[in-house]
């Protein structure tokens, strides 16, 4: 597989086609997501609001490769997910996708700055990690483990590590919910700082419909299914964000 | 409210039983090594009590003498006054001696036989024989006899055979009345100092009474055997006794427990009693530490839940009953299945061994139910698991649970100290990183691997050593020892003179014959005294090979004595010090001058001058020991029988065979502990080292999901096996060694002695086990990471 292409913004980078996802939970079939069309161009800020469970984590599982759909079709820079075996798609995960838990998922015997170059050494041409974290805000606590950090400062720690691999597409799932106003909102304007300067594709997960605003896009989901997809004339500046 | 706590209950219930069958793999090792414990335990006490009560029946049975005094000769009427002696309860007197024998068949072919008397017309007080084919002696039969089992079964002798003894080149046909089993030769051996002799060279045949008076034209008798009143004091009538034969000259006193075949089958019974003991306990502290170790991990990994459980309001007791519930599954399960496996296999082992050795009688001590009733296997079983379970149910339900449910934080969050002290490993790559991280973020998880390993390691080192031990026993006694290829042994009332040698040593077949007398003597030191041969042989012998206990060849002088090892103990002597040795015909003093290693009995050695002053100073021997090309090895013995006195050939490829027959069997034995050792080693890791990849499953998940491939990531578990495989190894070895020397003082003796070697090859056999059992018990581990859920796992909850 080649490198993650740039390209221009305005490409289509990701399309799902008809994406449906159930459980089968014994008798009864849950449907996480149904007949789900998207097509999300480069350099896109998405928004994904929707109650709980009405399918944002599947969703975001199914296009980060760790899921896969029941039926449907993924298409990310070209590549169809349902053609790529186990090791395509860690491959494909490896350098296509940068993950923001909703539980962090920090390793906790590595420090901060480790988590982050754990997941540098991945690829060819990662970021500088300690850089990374500058941007989340927590330089300063670079070499403490993950035992030592508040759940803010360890879901920082989990977004630096996304970043660093520079992946063209970031999926973030409830980036911001265990952080403060003001941490949230330096976050999100680093988010949309890269979104915005090195053309990535954000596919962000938040219960808070007021961060809608800052986004180019925004989804609603209700039951697995797509109950709104709009866009933003005027997205806001996160700094300008209220809730 | 009742009502409620019973449903609760009820899926407390629910729940042990599911957090049994997801962690079902853990479950079935650790109650494989507790009933694999209890199993062995069972097999092997009761085999051993059953060997035991089928001994005693049959020496009860077949009236085996409390002690036998061997004299020169007395007459017949001695009888009578030994047994008037206050306890006695019964006497035997016998004539004991050895004849060479000429077997039927095409070839002819001598053994030295043992031709024993018995009375003509019944059986004898003390001593009698199981009649196993044929008959006893009936009157007016002529000249019969009968053959012990061992030595008949080897040469496939039955009645109506035609065997021929000789005495003073006069050879006299007998016919075979009868196969007999004795309880004197159970384990063949024909004296102490050879507990392992072939049939092919030595026989044991019963005569009636009257007949060996004719054939030996003397009519006396020269052992009474003795059978003491219960209550009466043995050493008393000994005494006694020895006083009314002091006339006729006491060769030797035997008590029962150094009678040759019963004390060989003591030492192996007691060596196995031993092994019986330690084995399962091994096994049963592995349990319980494989135990501690699934329980501990269950309930650190649970403590959300329990936290949750205590915050709904389940009591305390309810948690401990929880937790401790999961060990005591194991405890009853292994030990049932144990008890009832550990029984069936006792009768199997009782039955195998006592067919093996052609024990007349099995008696089994104890049936199912009364095994049952003393419950020890049960109890054995479980309570090792209930200790094991009560420490991490009891802290389970202390924990508080506010506490509980908060993540809890393994790491200490400092830098590892192996880190602090060599910064390097700080920039070594993630792959060694981590798992280096891994192993000092849980010490005390680490520890119990180690442990685990450890102990692994030393069962399979030991039984290796058992192993080595055989090997280096074989090539001690038959490359370094006994260089010779045959010996020909003269019948002990017919030696031959010393030149003889000389006339051998110039037959074609013969590269080199060196002459030998052996005579039995006592040893006496202080207040110790010690029945055994002296070796007599020449200054610089070549085919009898003495080396010192430090493994320096040596050789006899004029000087002294040397002694093999064995008896620096049991004559409490040292170098220097003064032995006085006693025969039937003279009495000498000579100074211990070394020490030599005998892996067989346990000798004296001196020059043939000395030895031949012992027997008054006539210039005999009564062997020769004989160097022969290969191509005559065949002939030599026929060419042998040409020498009137020769008693028997004895080719030490053959006797070898008998040799390695044997310890074949103790070097089975030694392969199905190794095999033993290792499944124990594999249930220990494969416990410790599942528990440890399944903790941290999320963290595995999330680095897949960061794109990491499977195959690095089984590096580093591989990696970090590995490392704490070596931990084990470290302490494992020193503590292998340990257990191996205590388990080697019970099988040394002055019969038999081993020495503990251990070959490189045994260490690296060990290492290399230890390693393909961690590398196969990691498997299930990582064929379960492999196929993870991503998107399920890495919305768990907790770290
Ligand atoms: N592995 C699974 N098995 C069965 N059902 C599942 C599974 N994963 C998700 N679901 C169901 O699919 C639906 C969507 O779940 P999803 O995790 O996508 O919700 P969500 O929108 O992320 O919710 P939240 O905001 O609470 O995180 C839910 O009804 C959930 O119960
Ligand atoms: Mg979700």
């Amino acid at each position: 597989m080649s490198g993650p292409t740039l390209g221009e913004a305005g490409d289509i980078v990701l399309k799902l086609e008809d994406v449906s996802r159930s459980y089968q939970m014994g008798q009864v079939e849950v449907r996480a997501l149904t007949s789900v069309s998207l097509d999300i161009t480069r350099g896109e800020f998405i928004v994904i609001l929707g109650p709980s469970g009405s399918g944002k984590t599947t969703l975001l599982n199914l296009v980060g490769g760790i899921d896969s759909p029941t039926s449907g079709k993924i298409t990310v820079d070209g590549i169809e997910l349902s053609a790529l075996n186990d090791k395509g798609l860690t491959e494909y995960r490896r350098n296509h996708i940068g993950f923001v838990f909703q539980f962090f998922n920090l390793i906790p015997t590595l420090t901060a700055r480790e988590n982050v170059e754990f997941a540098a050494e991945l690829v060819e041409e990662p970021r500088d990690p300690l850089e990374v974290l500058e941007v989340v805000g927590l330089k300063e606590r670079a070499d403490h483990y993950p035992s030592e950090l508040s759940g803010g400062e360890q879901q920082r720690v989990a977004i630096a590590r996304a970043l660093v691999k520079d992946p063209p597409i970031l999926l973030c799932d409830e980036p911001t919910g265990e952080l403060d106003f003001e941490t949230g909102k330096h976050i999100l304007s680093a988010m949309k700082m890269i979104n915005e300067v090195n053309c990535k594709t954000v596919l962000l997960v938040t219960h808070n419909t007021a961060i809608g605003d800052i986004a180019h896009r925004v989804i609603r989901l209700r039951s697995g299914e797509i109950t709104e997809d709009r866009r933003n004339t005027a997205p806001i500046d996160p700094q300008e964000l209220r809730w | 409210m009742k009502k409620l706590r019973r449903m609760l209950q009820h899926k407390l219930q629910r729940k042990l039983v599911r957090d049994l069958a997801a962690s079902k793999g853990l479950f079935l090792a650790v109650t494989a090594v507790i009933f694999l414990g209890v199993a062995f335990f069972g097999a092997s006490f009761l085999g051993y009590q059953n060997l035991r009560s089928s001994y005693d029946y049959t020496y009860e049975t077949l009236r085996f003498a409390d002690f036998t005094i061997r004299v020169v000769e007395a007459p017949g009427g001695t009888v009578e006054e030994l047994e008037s002696i206050p306890g006695v309860a019964a006497v035997t007197g016998r004539m004991n001696s050895d004849l060479s024998l000429t077997l039927p068949g095409a070839e002819e072919k001598r053994v030295l036989a043992r031709v024993i008397s018995l009375p003509a017309d019944s059986r004898p007080a003390v001593n009698d024989v199981k009649v196993e084919s044929g008959s006893y002696f009936q009157e007016g039969e002529g000249n019969v006899l009968l053959v012990e089992k061992n030595f008949a079964e080897h040469h496939g002798l039955k009645e109506g055979d035609t065997l021929y003894l000789t005495v003073d080149s006069q050879r006299t046909s007998f016919s075979v009345a009868g196969i007999v089993a004795s309880p004197e030769y159970i384990w063949f051996a024909k004296s102490r100092q050879e507990i392992l002799v072939s049939a092919e060279t030595f026989g044991v045949v019963f005569v009636p009474q009257d007949i060996v008076t004719e054939l030996l034209g003397k009519p006396f008798i020269n052992e009474f055997c003795f059978l003491v009143e219960e209550g009466a004091d043995r050493e008393t009538i000994i005494a006694e006794a020895e006083n009314i034969l002091d006339p006729y000259v006491v060769v030797d006193v035997v008590p029962r427990e150094d009678q040759p075949s019963n004390a060989a089958l003591s030492m192996d019974l007691e060596g196995f009693g031993e092994l019986a003991e330690v084995f399962p306990l091994l096994f049963l502290i592995v349990g319980a530490l494989a135990t501690y170790i699934l329980l501990t991990r269950i309930v650190h990994n649970q403590r959300p839940q329990i936290g949750l459980m205590r915050a709904m309001g389940y009591s305390r007791r309810q948690v401990l009953v929880h937790y401790l519930s999961f060990a005591l599954i194991i405890g009853i399960v292994g030990a049932v299945a144990g008890t009832i496996a550990g029984y069936l296999l006792s009768e199997l082992i009782t039955k195998l061994y006592t067919g093996m050795l052609g024990l007349p009688y099995t008696k089994i001590e104890m049936n199912f139910l009364q095994w049952l009733a003393i419950e020890e296997g049960l109890f054995l079983g479980i309570l090792p698991c209930a200790i094991a379970g009560i420490i991490p149910a009891w802290a389970a339900s202390r924990l508080s649970p506010s506490e509980a449910m908060r993540p809890p934080s393994p790491t200490t969050g400092r830098k590892p100290l192996l880190e602090r002290i060599f910064p390097f490993l700080t920039r070594l790559s993630f792959l060694w990183k981590i798992p280096l991280r891994n192993i000092f973020r849980n010490r005390r998880r680490s520890l119990y691997t180690v442990i685990g390993i450890a102990f692994g390691i030393s069962l399979i080192l030991v039984s290796a050593a058992f192993i080595d031990a055989i090997e280096s026993f074989m090539d001690t006694q038959f490359n370094k020892v006994q260089r010779y290829d045959a010996q020909i042994n003269f019948s002990p009332n017919q030696p031959q003179p010393a030149a003889l040698a000389i006339e051998v040593q110039n037959w074609d077949e013969v590269e080199k014959a060196e002459p030998i007398l052996q005579i039995p003597v006592r040893l006496e030191h202080e207040d110790n005294s010690y029945s055994t041969l002296v070796v007599g042989l020449t200054l610089n012998s070549e085919l009898y090979g003495l080396f010192s206990t430090s493994g320096d060849r040596v050789g006899v002088s004029d000087e002294g004595i040397l002694l093999s090892e064995g008896l620096k103990k049991a004559l409490d002597v040292d170098s220097g010090d003064t032995l006085t040795l006693l025969s039937p015909w003279g009495t000498q003093q000579l100074e211990v001058t070394g020490f030599i290693q005998q892996p067989l009995g346990s000798y004296g050695f001196v020059t043939l001058g000395q030895a031949q002053e012992l027997v008054g100073g006539f210039p005999i021997i009564n062997g020769l020991m004989l160097e022969v090309e290969p191509q005559y090895l065949d002939s030599i013995r026929e060419k042998a029988y040409g020498i009137p006195g020769t008693a028997s050939v004895e080719l030490t490829g053959e006797s070898n065979e008998k040799v390695e027959e044997m310890m074949g069997l103790i070097k089975g034995m030694s392969w199905i502990m190794l095999a033993f050792g290792a499944a124990l080693a594999l249930a220990i890791v494969f416990t410790t080292v599942t528990v440890n990849i399944m903790e941290r499953r999320r963290e595995i998940a999330t680095m897949r999901t960061l794109g990491e491939g499977k195959r690095r990531i089984t590096a580093m578990i591989t990696i970090e096996n590995l490392l704490l495989g070596m931990g084990g190894i470290i302490p494992g070895i020193p503590l292998g060694y340990a257990l191996a020397l205590l388990l080697f003082r019970l099988f040394q003796s002055d019969m038999m002695s081993y020495n503990l070697v251990i070959f490189p090859r045994s260490y690296l056999l060990t290492v290399g086990l230890i390693i393909l059992i961690m590398v196969v018990s990691q498997i299930p581990g990582i064929r379960h990471i492999n196929r993870l859920n991503l998107a399920q796992v890495t919305k768990e909850q907790g770290t």
